[in-house]
């Protein structure tokens, strides 16, 4: 039955002896000693290990961060690395070949200081001066990549900043085409022009020629702080979205920048252009004046003379002597060639400078010693202060009293490569062979005025030749 | 260049004023982590105090109020010791009331002060000018309150460790925004450090720029329209001031609950886990739900340590309802010493008690409306009019914060509509005049949702950021970030409730 049965037969039951007392007595775990090394050793591994992780994990969002920095250095709205946005503006057009219009608005320090930090390769020559070297171009250097630094107005510090800049972004030039203006040699006050970069002349001097000056490293904390300050990088994001591919471009006030390329001939404009090599091409009114015009400006010019950085110019600085002949000696050390050129003033406004020199004193020593300077360093000099030392130079190579224009350039100036080639050869002019005159052999008539002054020139210049040989550096 | 440590402090601290949202914070907490999970788990909690300590006196103006921190947690943990090891009942009470009036005696020192002194009209007392409270004072008051009062009562155990009990009362992420902490919670955190994880690490670090997007994105751009608003109520319109009112319940959210996320989201990094503060109170459907929702370690506070002293809801019905409405007046004078918080919390009060005094009779109607069949429709309007309540309520607070005339915004609500087409136009174009332009509004709009989205399927966005795919995640740390970068208003790092 109980085979058949489809209930299963139940086991009998089993006693489980619960509390039972065991074999072995129950000992306390033995707490596991471990190696204070090994602990030690393997605490610093695993922070090492998860320390390294994290880090690596995190270093994936560090391209938003590269992102932020990248584009607020190139946006920069405020001009704090890549300069302001007008002067940008300016070289970004010029960098693309184009000439620029509206000159007369242009600060052109800046310009020039950010030409020098964009400008992709070195330039084989530059210049450096003043307005009358701003008609120095490509054509009358014969150099392809010449480019005119030359800014109205300037006074040393201007000139030898201009050259620093290049050198100091790493695009020194081969070639330095200096035009001096007798005010560089001048030590007054007088002599500096207010919108020069003074800070970045005393950081030359300082650092190049090792003069102490009051210069202090600028502290780039605020700069680093715009970098990485999100909220500048919010202003530039706003800028480059109103900005990009527009015609005309804004600045930083949402003010329109009215700098553009110029279009059409670049020879007949209405206005002063800048051209993409640093030159300036006047307006064609002013380019096209007559002989009488000329004469009529550089008549104007004979009373505000030494109203041009040369008030009181009594006599040249020895300190300024120094500094010219350690700036000279620091760029030959560059490896750059400089070519010294003395632009000439209008024959009228020299003329009148004949009468007075004892108003002008200063200016009259500067061309004799530079040529006496030139000589001794075998430095090329080409040009003169009187136009009487320029062979065929005439009054319509003159746009006004101070400004030669190219093709008085051309008369005196054989291009870069002829230069070059003259002092590979040894065959550069003495320029002790040219004697400026610094006074008028004999003494101009008391009652002499603008018209007798004319004519006193006219006959001055006749006997010029007599006179420039007595003349004593 | 070399680049000297004082030029990376200059660059660090732009002013002298670690806020949460600040560069030197970030650095101040990276490097604290960092010394943290390099010490032996045993010295952690002494480096965390040595370090919330420093975090706390970085402002000189703190400096020389530490002894008020210092003090409060001294005399919190000798009474708890005191309650936790003397049996005497007596010496228990008075121990208690010890600590109980100390921590409301620095309130009102530091915070009732002038407000008693304007009340009293002058004769009692002098009205201070420049009066500076600690940081955080609201917060660590609470805290060491909540301790002494647990002890008492039993429901947690003595602190034995002082250090231990500082580093609870001192926290520095729960420092400036709270939320408020109760020992029971944080001391075993506390006493046993927790290993380092990665993945708490990297859930805390999103939590924290989850919060950063909710505070400096959303809260500081609203923060424009709402102030415009405020700042000349006087003149605006009824709909901007509706608008405003609506937009500054959203500011007030993001801001709270951003600075909240930053602080849990620091504290999981360091190994630790805080109370979540806020449970999507967007989505309460009764205003008693709300409460329960917003603010919830407050809330609980109150609950715990007033409402159910006073008898809870197992009393006479009419002592229940003035329970919730003292509740309510005590919540509105946490938040400050004005009248205006005040009638806030009267209004809550009132509110949540007629709604706890009607619960019955509405649900018994409910049935009765066919509209209610529909329980999406029923959510859906349960939900509106909770969040309208609310910021009805919100008007008396919003006008507390810009000093404003509440009765005359609830008067001015009702004037200028000019049909819907037209107070559109006039809210828009004073959103556009407050600097909200351009791609903005659309951001906002496209962030409120994308946060009210998330954090309706999860309350832990850490826990819930590192369940899902890498691809989502890591889209999720640049789009955060990238939103950050793009349209955070910066400079505005002030949180609405650090005041309080």
């Amino acid at each position: 039955m109980s085979a058949k049965s489809p209930t299963p037969i139940p086991a009998p039951p089993v006693k489980i002896q619960r509390g039972a007392p065991t074999a072995t007595p129950v000992r306390p775990r033995k707490k596991k000693r471990r190696n204070p090394l090994i602990w030690f050793l393997q605490g610093l591994v695993r922070r090492l290990y998860f320390g390294l992780k994290t880090g690596i994990k995190f270093l994936f969002l560090v391209p938003i961060l590269v992102f932020m920095v990248a584009f607020s250095y190139n946006v920069d709205r405020s001009g704090l690395f890549q300069g302001a946005l007008a002067p940008r503006r300016i070289v970004d057009l010029m960098l693309e070949g184009y000439d620029v219009t509206n000159f007369e608005q242009m600060d052109e320090r800046q310009v020039v200081q950010l030409y020098a930090q964009d400008v992709p390769d070195a330039p084989e020559a530059i210049g450096i001066g003043s307005s009358r070297v701003l008609q120095f171009n490509r054509e009358n250097t014969g150099v392809d990549s010449f480019f005119n630094m030359g800014v109205t107005g300037a006074d040393v510090r201007d000139n030898m900043t201009s050259y620093y800049k290049m050198v100091s972004y790493g695009k020194t030039p081969k070639v330095l085409l200096w035009s001096l203006d007798p005010w560089v040699f001048y030590g007054s006050e007088a002599a500096f022009d207010s919108r020069a970069d003074a800070d970045l002349y005393n950081e030359f001097l300082t650092k190049v020629l090792n003069v102490p000056t009051d210069y202090e490293e600028p502290d780039k904390v605020e700069l680093w702080r715009a970098l990485a300050d999100p909220a500048y990088f919010q202003g530039n994001v706003d800028y480059y979205v109103k900005n990009h591919g527009q015609a005309t471009v804004t600045d930083d006030e949402g003010n329109t920048i009215e700098f553009n390329p110029v279009e059409g001939d670049p020879y007949n404009q209405t206005t002063t252009i800048k051209r993409s090599d640093g030159s300036v091409l006047y307006d064609v009114a002013f380019r096209s004046q007559s002989a009488d015009q000329i004469r009529t400006l550089a008549a104007e010019a004979c009373m505000s003379f030494n109203s041009v950085h040369m008030e009181g110019f009594d006599a040249m600085s020895d300190t300024q002597m120094q500094a010219f002949d350690s700036f000279i000696k620091y760029a030959q050390s560059q490896g750059t060639t400089v070519i010294l050129v003395l632009s000439p003033w209008h024959p009228y406004l020299y003329g009148y400078l004949l009468t007075e020199p004892d108003k002008h004193k200063g200016f009259f020593q500067v061309e004799n010693w530079v040529r006496q300077y030139a000589a001794d360093n075998n430095i090329p000099l080409y040009g003169s202060y009187d136009p009487e030392c320029i062979e065929g130079l005439q009054e319509t190579d003159f746009f006004d009293g101070l400004h030669c224009s190219g093709t008085g350039i051309e008369r005196f100036f054989p291009g870069i490569p002829q230069v070059l080639q003259d002092l590979e050869n040894g065959t550069l002019p003495d320029p002790l062979a040219v004697q400026p005159r610094t006074s008028l052999e004999t003494e101009a008539p008391s009652e002499e005025d603008g018209e007798a002054a004319e004519e006193t020139e006219s006959e001055s210049t006749a006997e010029s030749d007599t006179e420039t040989t007595t003349q004593e550096g | 260049m070399t680049i000297t440590w004082e030029q990376v402090l200059a660059f660090l601290s732009e002013d002298q004023t670690m806020t949460i949202t600040s560069l030197l914070f970030l650095a101040f907490f990276a490097a604290t982590a960092l010394i943290h999970y390099a010490l032996p788990r045993i010295a952690r909690p002494y480096f965390l105090l040595a370090a919330s300590y420093a975090f706390f006196c970085y402002d000189p103006a703190n400096r020389p109020l530490v002894w008020v921190l210092l003090g409060a947690t001294l005399v919190t943990w000798l009474c708890g010791l005191i309650i936790g090891r003397i049996k005497s009942k007596p010496v228990r009470i008075i121990a208690l009331l010890v600590a109980i009036a100390g921590g409301i005696g620095v309130l009102i020192y530091y915070k009732y002060w002038n407000l008693l002194a304007d009340s009293l009209g002058g004769s009692w007392l002098s009205h201070r000018d420049n009066l500076l409270a600690p940081l955080g004072l609201s917060y660590f008051t609470f805290a060491a309150l909540s301790y002494t009062i647990d002890v008492y009562k039993r429901r947690c155990r003595v602190g034995t460790n002082p250090f231990h009990y500082a580093l609870f009362v001192s926290f520095f992420p729960t420092l400036i925004n709270g939320p408020i902490e109760r020992y029971p919670q944080l001391r075993p955190q506390i006493q046993k450090s927790r290993r380092f994880s990665y993945n708490r690490c990297a859930g805390g670090a999103f939590r924290m720029l989850w919060g950063y997007t909710k505070k400096m994105v959303l809260a500081d751009n609203l923060s424009h329209y709402v102030s415009l608003v405020y700042g000349d109520s006087s003149s605006m319109s009824g709909p901007n001031l509706v608008a405003a009112t609506v937009l500054f319940a959203i500011q007030l959210y993001m801001d709270f609950s951003g600075c909240c996320d930053i602080a849990l989201g620091a504290a999981r990094i360091l190994g630790y886990d805080l109370i979540e503060n806020f449970h999507a109170p967007f989505e309460s459907r009764s205003f008693g739900e709300f409460w329960r929702r917003w603010h919830i370690s407050m809330t609980g506070w109150f609950r715990d340590y007033v409402y159910f002293s006073l008898g809870g809801s197992r009393c006479a019905p009419w002592r229940h309802y003035l329970n919730i409405v003292i509740v309510f007046l005590c919540s509105g004078l946490w938040h400050g010493a004005d009248w205006r918080y005040l009638v806030w919390g009267l209004a809550c009060g009132l509110i949540s008690a007629f709604g706890a005094m009607t619960a019955k009779p509405r649900r018994s109607l409910e049935r009765f409306n066919p509209l209610y069949r529909a329980k999406w429709f029923k959510s859906l309007w349960q939900i509106v009019c909770t969040n309208i309540l609310f910021c009805f309520t919100l008007v008396f607070f919003a006008s507390a914060l810009y000093n404003t005339d509440p009765f005359a915004i609830y008067g001015d609500m009702l004037q200028g509509w000019q049909g819907l087409a037209g107070s559109w136009h006039q809210v828009t174009s004073l959103i556009y005049d407050s600097g909200i332009d351009g791609r903005l509004p659309v951001v906002l709009l496209f962030g409120c949702f994308v946060v009210f989205a998330v954090e309706h399927y999860s309350q832990n966005v850490a826990a819930w950021i590192r369940k899902q795919v890498w691809p989502l995640r890591w889209t999720l740390y640049y789009a955060a970030a990238c939103a950050i970068l793009f349209f955070a208003a910066f400079g505005q790092s002030a949180f609405i409730y650090q005041q309080y």
